[in-house]
Formats: structure tokens, sequence, C-alpha cells
């Protein structure tokens, strides 16, 4: 029933994983006399074992071969990852090695409505990105809501609660775009965390949960999605073919996603040319490599999710956030429940 | 999710071909557990090289025990210096280190292990058993019902005030207040900050814990000469096995408190963000409400360190349960498991039950086995780990400061943490100094940043309607059960007023 392993194989598993990325990484820094030769520095403005912290961790080992580099990482979570950026910005050093895995929907977001003391793009720049995330609405398993329409029909009568991680997220936009466009009420709830969101959701606190799509796919019957706030529903079979939020009510909201990307120090981008050219050659040569679908796929990111953006994209996404955040700003910040 | 006995047996053997991965991981866990600031979590990610090479059942063997053991292990400094290796194990200093100081810090760590072990062991049979039963608990434990059951823990201000209420109420007072600091749960307005980005996510408890215990504690050490009072330090000298002996009988006379205390932990567990700190104040509450002689908690009675130790480790199964059945990790540690789980295929939820059974209840099988490990392991260390407090305080106390230092920078590796726990320090030596209750302090830094937290969703679900907190069933009953616990002991108070006048008269 188990393929077990004798206490050799455990041993040399162990000395293995501690031993020889740490060779490896010995070797490489010796034999390359420039960038980098030392080990990268990850920081994560949200908690590990995230969503973030697990796409990042896929990504890596990948990464570590083209770049010749390891990661270590920390993990600075904390008011909707505006800490992580703080500490990213004002206490690590512009050199790039050190960067930060975040993701630009729900930060640019929390850029756009918190007070913050850093200024984009000026102290911090995304280099690439490495998926899109669409956000969805779904509820319980058990929910008396079938469609989306249901919902939107319901909610013209009482207030529909939602559960999310944060405000300042996507699926939050897009459910209250969805509200503003279809005349329903719905009032949003964060529980500081995708999992007790989730878990609101599936015991019945709330009517149901809007978040990115990947984080829900492991709920199974649990789940029933309702709706994507995208054009198209890119993982259709996982979804209960669940459609887009456009097709079902004849709306225009505009896509919702998330992009988990890499950001360095904007002062890194002028004073060290050559090391950011490096990382984002070595960041793209990832999606190439058939081993990365392996490991993504393992890390529960589906593959038809993954897909690689540049600076130059990565600044137009960031970019429409902070414009759709501006418009929502109200409903998003303490200036009005 | 179908059981049977082939499957449990299996599970078993499984367990017990790698007895040796689980002694390795237990001995990881329980020194990571009573050093504070260093949690389960943090080493569990340290060591996500190893879990993610080997197969994801040896995997879960390995992280399940050394979690299991850093819950146990965090009682061993809250009875022997009264420093707690984690929020879980404060409540265990209010009984426990006097306990040391009367020579009886054998007897307190065994009572500590025991404790631990038939908590541990009890809900982890009860998860097995009755999994999809506990397991619907968390559908009706929402907002509301853990607003509640905070006010359980909250009330304890008042019960370990009770020498001097004013100061102890000031202590929590300030201690909510303290609590309140960071960006708040729905807009992540940054409140009492003072424009410093490190206090955003809150003061961060490890330097609330080792300020206001390791480093006043040190302090208070420092003039004096030893730990023990003379009396003690008699006893200390003299003890040898037969005391190890005493805490076993002294536990096992007190088997179905540690039962009930340890189901206490597992339905606080359950609830996804709810932890070990809440379960191990609302278990020592409800002990010292049920006593008979509530008067002599915190003086270093075996109840008052049974309670909370049992209670810390029944948490421990129900923090997994969510993970397992629904999907969802319910505390940081099992979010890093979900990492390994999920990298190496395994569907988590009510398919795990279906696909991969053995998994799924194999998880609470190696908690059987690494709590009779530690059991084994532990006992016989006590006999010396004990006499630490025998060490001179002009030698102890420094290095206490240099390790929970240490400690206190390494989870953010902030200076800025360096200097809060000092500051919290010397706030910890005058209140001690003053009469102001420590204790009383740190359960309203734990307990109310989580209260602020679901007063405020459960009002925002309802638009703002007061009556929220009492529209459900189940909370409507933890209501009922919170004033019938704070009136007990008034109605206790009159009737023996009441009987010692009738006998006077007599």
């Amino acid at each position: 029933m188990f393929n077990m392993l004798n206490r050799r194989q455990i041993l040399l598993a162990g000395a293995g994983a501690f031993a020889i990325p740490m060779l490896r990484g010995f070797m490489r820094a010796e034999a390359a006399d420039g960038f980098p030769n030392k080990t990268m520095q990850v920081l994560i403005p949200t908690g590990e074992g995230g969503g973030v912290d697990q796409a990042a961790r896929a990504f890596n080992r990948i990464w570590s071969k083209y770049l010749g580099a390891n990661f270590e990482y920390s993990y600075f979570p904390g008011a909707s990852g505006q800490v992580g950026y703080e500490v990213f910005v004002s206490k690590r050093e512009p050199d790039a090695y050190n960067i930060l895995f975040g993701n630009i929907g729900p930060e640019m977001i929390m850029y756009a409505t918190q007070k913050v003391k850093y200024k984009y793009p000026e102290d911090f720049t995304y280099i690439g990105s490495m998926d899109v995330d669409d956000s969805v609405i779904w509820v319980a398993g058990d929910s008396k809501f079938k469609t989306i329409g249901d919902m939107v029909e319901e909610g013209k009568k009482r207030e529909i609660t939602l559960s999310t991680s944060r405000l300042p997220h996507p699926s939050t936009i897009g459910a209250l775009a969805l509200a503003e466009a279809t005349g329903m009420k719905v009032r949003m709830i964060p529980y500081g965390g995708g999992g007790p969101a989730r878990s609101a959701a599936i015991t019945g606190e709330v009517d149901g949960c809007a978040t990115f799509l990947s984080s829900s796919l492991g709920l199974g019957e649990q789940a029933r999605f309702l709706t994507v706030f995208n054009d198209t529903n890119r993982a259709p079979e996982l979804t209960g073919n669940a459609p887009p939020v456009n097709q079902a009510l004849g709306t225009k909201i505009p896509p919702m996603s998330g992009q988990r990307a890499i950001a360095i120090h904007t002062k890194a981008v002028e004073a060290y040319p050559d090391r950011v050219k490096k990382l984002s050659d070595t960041f793209q040569q990832v999606f190439a490599d058939p081993d990365y679908k392996v490991v993504a796929e393992k890390a529960g990111t589906p593959w038809e999710f993954i897909q690689y953006g540049d600076a130059a994209s990565c600044r137009k996404s960031a970019a429409e956030f902070v414009e759709l955040a501006e418009r929502f700003r109200p409903l998003l910040t303490a200036s009005k429940g | 999710m179908n059981i049977s006995f082939s499957l449990l047996a299996d599970q078993f053997l499984l367990n017990f071909s790698y007895l040796w991965l689980i002694i390795i991981a237990t001995t990881i866990g329980i020194i990571i557990g009573a050093m504070p600031g260093f949690g389960s979590a943090n080493t569990i990610i340290m060591l996500l090289p190893f879990t993610l090479a080997v197969d994801v059942d040896v995997a879960m063997i390995f992280m399940v025990s050394l979690f299991v053991a850093s819950h146990m292990g965090g009682g061993i400094t809250s009875i022997l210096l009264n420093i707690p290796g984690n929020g879980g194990s404060a409540a265990t200093c209010l009984d426990g280190y006097p306990m040391a100081r009367k020579g009886l810090g054998q007897q307190a760590l065994v009572l500590s292990f025991v404790a631990s072990t038939v908590g541990g062991m009890v809900t982890a049979l009860m998860s097995i058993f009755l999994l999809p039963y506990i397991a619907r608990l968390a559908y009706y434990m929402h907002s509301v019902e853990m607003v509640v059951i905070l006010l359980f823990g909250i009330t304890l201000i008042a019960s370990v005030a009770s020498d001097n209420m004013l100061k102890g109420l000031i202590a929590g007072f300030l201690g909510l207040l303290i609590g309140a600091i960071g960006a708040d749960h729905i807009y992540s307005t940054p409140r009492g900050t003072f424009g410093f980005i490190e206090l955003y996510d809150g003061v961060p408890l490890i330097a609330v814990l080792i300020g206001v215990f390791a480093i006043s504690e040190a302090l208070i050490m420092m003039e004096q000469s030893s730990v023990l009072s003379e009396a003690g330090m008699q006893m200390m000298k003299r003890s040898g096995w037969k005391e190890t002996w005493e805490g076993v009988v002294m536990s096992f006379q007190r088997t179905w408190h540690m039962i009930w205390t340890g189901i206490i932990g597992l339905i606080i567990g359950i609830v996804p963000g709810a932890g070990a700190s809440i379960a191990a104040f609302v278990a020592y509450q409800q002990s010292r409400l049920f006593s008979k002689t509530p008067e002599k908690y915190g003086t270093g009675i075996p109840e008052g360190v049974i309670a909370p130790e049992s209670a810390n480790n029944g948490c421990a199964s129900g923090d997994l349960i969510p993970l397992l059945v629904i999907g969802v990790p319910g505390g940081t540690t099992a979010a890093v498991m979900l990492i390994v789980m999920t990298y190496h295929g395994v569907q988590l939820g009510p398919r795990l039950f279906i696909q991969n059974p053995g998994l799924g209840y194999g998880v609470f099988i190696t908690m059987l086995v690494a709590y009779a490990v530690m059991l084994f392991t532990t006992l016989p260390l006590t006999r010396w780990v004990s006499k630490l407090v025998m060490i001179p305080t002009p030698v102890l106390a420094p290095i206490i400061i240099a390790f929970t230092l240490v400690g206190a920078f390494a989870p953010r590796a902030y200076m800025f943490d360096l200097w809060l726990t000092l500051l919290f320090g010397a706030i910890g030596y005058l209140c001690r100094r003053s009469g102001y209750n420590v204790v009383a302090l740190l359960i309203g830094v734990i307990l109310g940043p989580m209260l602020e937290a679901n007063v405020m969703r459960a009002l925002r679900i309802s638009g703002n309607d007061p009556w929220v907190f009492f529209s459900s069933p189940v909370g409507n009953i933890l209501w009922a059960a919170l004033a019938f616990s704070l009136a007990i002991p008034s109605i206790v108070q009159w009737r023996r007023r009441r009987a010692a006048a009738r006998a006077a008269i007599v």
C-alpha cells in the first residue's frame, strides 16, 4: 500500500535535500564571476503557506536552475500586504538580490486605497509576472444558489454576504461592480486570510466567497462556482463550467484577475541594468521548462493559468488596478462602509 | 468516511516502522516548543526540503509528530521558569511556576506531560472515530459563537486578579489596549502604531510573552539567590524517581479532568483562526469554575497545570481537522502542511477520506504514537530537567535574557522587536513590583485582537445589528453558560456564607 522508504533512503533524501542545493549554489557561485554570487532574498507580503508562497516556491525551484542561485524566504504579512511592501522598500538593499513576490491586483488596490509610505513606480518595479488567476464567486456545495442569476435575484431582495480574504482585492471590486451593474445588494466580509474566508462560505456563515479561482479549486464538491470575472473561463472542467459574468448577466465588468509577479527596487533597475536583465531573461526561461509544469501543478496552479508577463504588461496591469481602486475607493475604505 | 480495523492497523504498523523518525521529530518539537519565539510552523518551513523530498506519508509522520511535540514542550519553561514557550502554554505559568517554586517542579512537569499525552490521545481517538461529527462542529462555530468563547477566556482576567481586583482589571484593560494596536480588521487602517510599520500587524505576541514573562522574571530573579523557596530547595535536593511516580499518580487521580479539558481544546481547535492560547485559557477558566477549591488556583495546584496543558494538546487535534476534512488550514502550521500535501498531489477535503483514507486517519494515528513515544522519552527526563531551577539565579537570569532575546528576534528579524521586548520587560517588571497581574495583561493582549476581529465581523455580516450576538441557538446556549459561569462563584460564596452563619448559630 505504501511506497515505504528504508532508513538509508530517508537519510539520503534528507541529506540530499539539504546538501545538493547548497553544493550546487556553492559551485555556481565559484564558477560565475558576476551576478548572482549569493543567495537571493525573497520577501513575501502574505503569510507562509499561502497561495503566493506556494507559487513562489514552485517557480523558484526551476528558476534557480537558470539563475544559478538559491532562494531564502521571509514573510511579512499584515495590513493587506502593506507591511511587506513597506519593509521591502525601506529595509531591503536595492541590489537586485532582494526581490518581492507579490500579487499585482490585490497589492496595487491596497496601494491605491491605504496610506502607504512608498511610491509606485518610484520605489519598486514589477519585472515579470508568472500567472493570471481570475476572480470568482462561489457558494457552498449545498447552497440554494445554483447560478449567479439566482444570487443576483436574491440580492435584490436582501443583502448578500460574501467572504473575502481582504477588502483590497480584485474579487471584492468584481463583486461590487456586479452589484452596481445588476442592482443587487452585496456586503463584503474580510476574514484576514484566504483559509478563514473559504471556511466561512463552506460552513454557511456567509452566502458565498469572492476570491481567486486557483485557491478554491481544491475544495471539490464543497464549492459550487457561480461565475468567473473574465471573458472566458479558463478552467471549465474544474469549475462546473461556471459562466463568465458578462456572458451570464450581460454586464460589462472588466476582467478581475491577479497576477503573481516579482518586483525589485526601482533604484536597482537603474543601478544594475545587467542584473535586472539576467533576472528578467532567466525568469522568462522558466516558462519553457517542462519541469515547471509539473511543479506548478503540484503547487495547485492549473497550467492554464500559467502565463508569462513582461515588465510592460505588469506596468499596464498595475495602472489598471490603481484606476479601478480609485473608482471603488469609498466602498473599499473606512470613509464609507 | 469508512474506517476499518485493517486500515488503522496498517497505519499503526507504518508509524511503528518510522519510530526512529518520530523520536527525532518529537525531540525537535519539544525543544522548539520550549523556546519562546521558535514555533512548529517556522521549523517545518525550514525543513521543507526534507518533507518535499520524501513520501507524503513519511512527511506527514514527521510534521505531525513535530507539531504535537511543540505543543507539549511549551509547558516546560512555563513551569520551571515562568516563561511560556508559546501563547498556548501561558496559562500553565499560573500554577506550574508556583509548584516549581515550592520544590514540586518535577511533579508539575510530569503533570504537564501526562495531561498533554492524555489530552492529545483522547482527542486523537475521538477524531478517528467521530471525525464526521466533530468536523460538523465547525459549521456551528462562527464569529458570534467565537465572541462568547473568547469572553469565557477574558473573564479569567477577573479570576486571576482576585487578589486585587482593581489592579487586575487595569492590567487586563491595558492588555486589551495593547492588543488593539495595529491595522484594523476590516479596512486595515493603522491604529496606535505611532508610524512604526513593525506594529501594523499588531504587537508581536512573542515580544510581549518574552518581555512580560522572561525578561521581567529574570530581573526579579536577580533580586534573589534562587528561584526556589528555602523549603523548595531542600525538597529538590532530595528529589528522585519517587517524585516522578508521584506526578504520575497525581495525574491519573485527575483522569476525567484531563479528558474534559482536552475536549474543550479539541472543540476550540476546530474553529479556523482560534488557537491553543484561547483553548488553554478557556480550559483553565472552566477548570477553576467547576473546582471545589477555586481559591487555590494560582497557588500551585495540579488542576491548574492539567487544564491548560490538556486543552493545548487537544487543540492540536482540532487544528488539523479543518485541513483534512474541509481542505482549509486552521492555523499557520496546518497551512505549511498544506504546502507539503499539495506538492505531493494529495487532494484534501472529504475526498481525502475516500481516495486516501490511510493518510487522513494516519494523521491521528501518528498523534497517538507520537504522544506514547513522548511520554516514555520525557517522563524519565523530568528528574533532571526539573533541576534547572536549582541553578543559582546570577547564572540563570543572564542565560534566560540572552536566549529569549534571540527568540524575540528570530520570528521577524527586526531589531525593533528586541527594543519592544525590552520595553515589555520593563513594563512587566514594574507591574510585578507594583502588584499588577501580568497574566491579566497577557490575556488581554492575546485574546483582545481575536475578540475584536470576531465582533467586527459579526457586526458587519449583520449590517451592524447588535442583536446578531443573540441570533444563533449555539451562541445563546454559550451565552447562558457564560452567565452561569459568572454567577456560580457568587452563588457558591453566598451558600458558604449562609452555611457558616447557620453553623455559628448552632
